[in-house]
């Protein structure tokens, strides 16, 4: 909580903002955005948020911006302005996010004050969680016990948020479609002979088993440092879509088909939600993990909530990887898994 | 300044989101606005992580928990409030879906109408 430097990233933040909204071209802005994501990342962990600039690093500015250039690469990355009513249009948009502005920060004299100890967010239920979380389920960090335990219901249904998007991308992209690839610009073409390079793909096969072995350490090591379930399955994603971009999409999906894919992320799902239904047929509530301590051999109701956190996170990692690499293989290929990036 | 130092924080998120909505609105590419959208979805976050922030605090991993027992006792004014980061930390996990399912109907308006732009696809739309 250095307020020097949290001004400083804010503020690169908002120019970083600025640029990406206005840059006149689609890369560029891809890139931009990659950078604020980043800007983002460090802000977090100025703010003691070490899971979120952990999920932001990963996500935000790693497979959100190769989603960006994917799409750019699959349409075109030239932006034009409207031929007729545009000042119309900015002129209604700056009104708009004038009035949504003024009201926020008029509402923003109400608030207590940044970083106040005793503000009312901080001092009604989350001390219970901080002083609790050892306690109660053995588990220091206090994000992944929040998560995985405390807050299960809800991270279940998040899960089943992520399979659903992949989903409708599978939906939209690849049973809708017309399944074509569509004509790959010369230019496309010539940048991916260049890319047929020895030296980027003998570091990828150094990396990717680097980046899985860390992944799985991430998942597995929730409890005790910043990480989980989410982060590791983004990991371990990113690592199948470094193989695609470095090798071709025929590699990646030989590593991992559609089919395969599908059942994995629904396994994933499978496995958070029959932890919870195992808990309610021993006979306590559902996701109530302290009561698999008759199943599980060598644990106490705590440690029993500890391992049963790990249980779901494992599931989490599973269908976020897969939902991250479908996402991916789709935009890319417009649906068609031919040729990627 | 003591009101710069307290406030500073709650006035980008307002600024961050007032980009956001403006980019969303006025801009004719859709790239752009789902770019927009990102960036909305970012000024929440900060709101959210802002408010869990305490003066003091360190991160929110219990020190010296990882052995049998700990022999210090926890105060929760030693760490920051984890509450809003489990929040946050899901709804950057889910924009990543909501993103890739922008972009594929993105990219479905664009193999069907050959533009990105919302003038033209109106204009196409309408033929």
């Amino acid at each position: 909580m250095i307020w020097q430097i949290d001004i400083m990233i804010l503020t690169l933040i908002v120019i970083c903002g600025l640029f990406a909204i206005s840059v006149k071209d689609l890369l560029g802005a891809a890139v931009v955005f990659g950078a604020y994501s980043f800007l983002m990342c460090l802000l977090w962990t100025e703010m003691g948020a070490v899971d979120v600039a952990f999920t932001e690093a990963a996500v935000g500015a790693g497979v959100s911006t190769v989603l960006f250039f994917a799409a750019v690469h699959r349409s075109s990355r030239q932006v034009k302005a409207r031929v007729s009513g545009a000042m119309l249009y900015k002129g209604l948009g700056l009104l708009a996010s004038g009035l949504m502005g003024g009201v926020l920060f008029y509402a923003s004299t109400d608030f207590p004050d940044w970083a106040d100890p005793a503000s009312p967010a901080s001092s009604h239920l989350s001390p219970h969680f901080i002083t609790q979380t050892i306690a109660e389920t053995s588990v220091p960090n206090i994000v992944t016990s929040v998560l995985a335990d405390y807050r299960g219901f809800d991270t279940m249904f998040e899960t089943a948020v992520v399979l659903t998007a992949g989903l409708a991308v599978l939906i939209i992209l690849r049973l809708g479609g017309c399944r074509t690839a569509g004509p790959i610009r010369e230019k496309n073409a010539a940048i991916q002979a260049a890319y047929k390079d020895s030296i980027i793909r003998f570091v990828t096969r150094m990396v990717v088993p680097f980046m899985q072995l860390f992944a799985l350490y991430v998942v597995a090591h929730g409890h005790h440092s910043p990480g989980g379930g989410f982060q590791g399955g983004v990991i371990l994603g990113a690592s199948f879509i470094l193989l695609a971009i470095s090798y071709d999409l025929k590699m990646a999906l030989n590593r991992i088909n559609e089919k395969a894919a599908l059942l994995l992320a629904n396994t994933g799902v499978l496995i958070y939600g029959g932890i919870g239904f195992l808990c309610l047929l021993l006979g306590a509530n559902f996701l109530d993990y302290s009561i698999l301590h008759r199943i599980l051999p060598a644990t106490d109701e705590i440690a029993a909530r500890s391992h049963a956190m790990l249980g779901v996170e494992i599931g989490v990692a599973l269908t976020v990887m897969v939902i991250v690499m479908i996402i991916y293989n789709n935009i890319v290929s417009n649906g068609s898994y031919e040729k990627g990036l | 300044m003591e009101l710069l130092l307290a406030k500073y924080n709650y006035w980008i998120y307002a600024l961050i989101m007032m980009i956001g909505l403006y980019g969303m609105l006025a801009k004719n590419n859709l790239i752009k606005k789902i770019i927009g959208m990102g960036i909305f979805q970012t000024g929440i976050i900060v709101f959210y992580v802002s408010t869990g922030a305490k003066r003091g605090g360190t991160i929110p991993i219990i020190e010296h928990g990882h052995g049998e027992e700990v022999h210090e006792v926890i105060k929760a004014l030693d760490y920051v409030n984890p509450l809003p980061h489990v929040l946050m930390l899901t709804a950057i996990v889910v924009s990543v879906g909501t993103l890739g399912v922008a972009l594929a109907i993105a990219l479905r308006i664009y193999t069907e109408y050959n533009t990105l732009h919302e003038d033209e696809i109106l204009e196409r739309v309408n033929d």
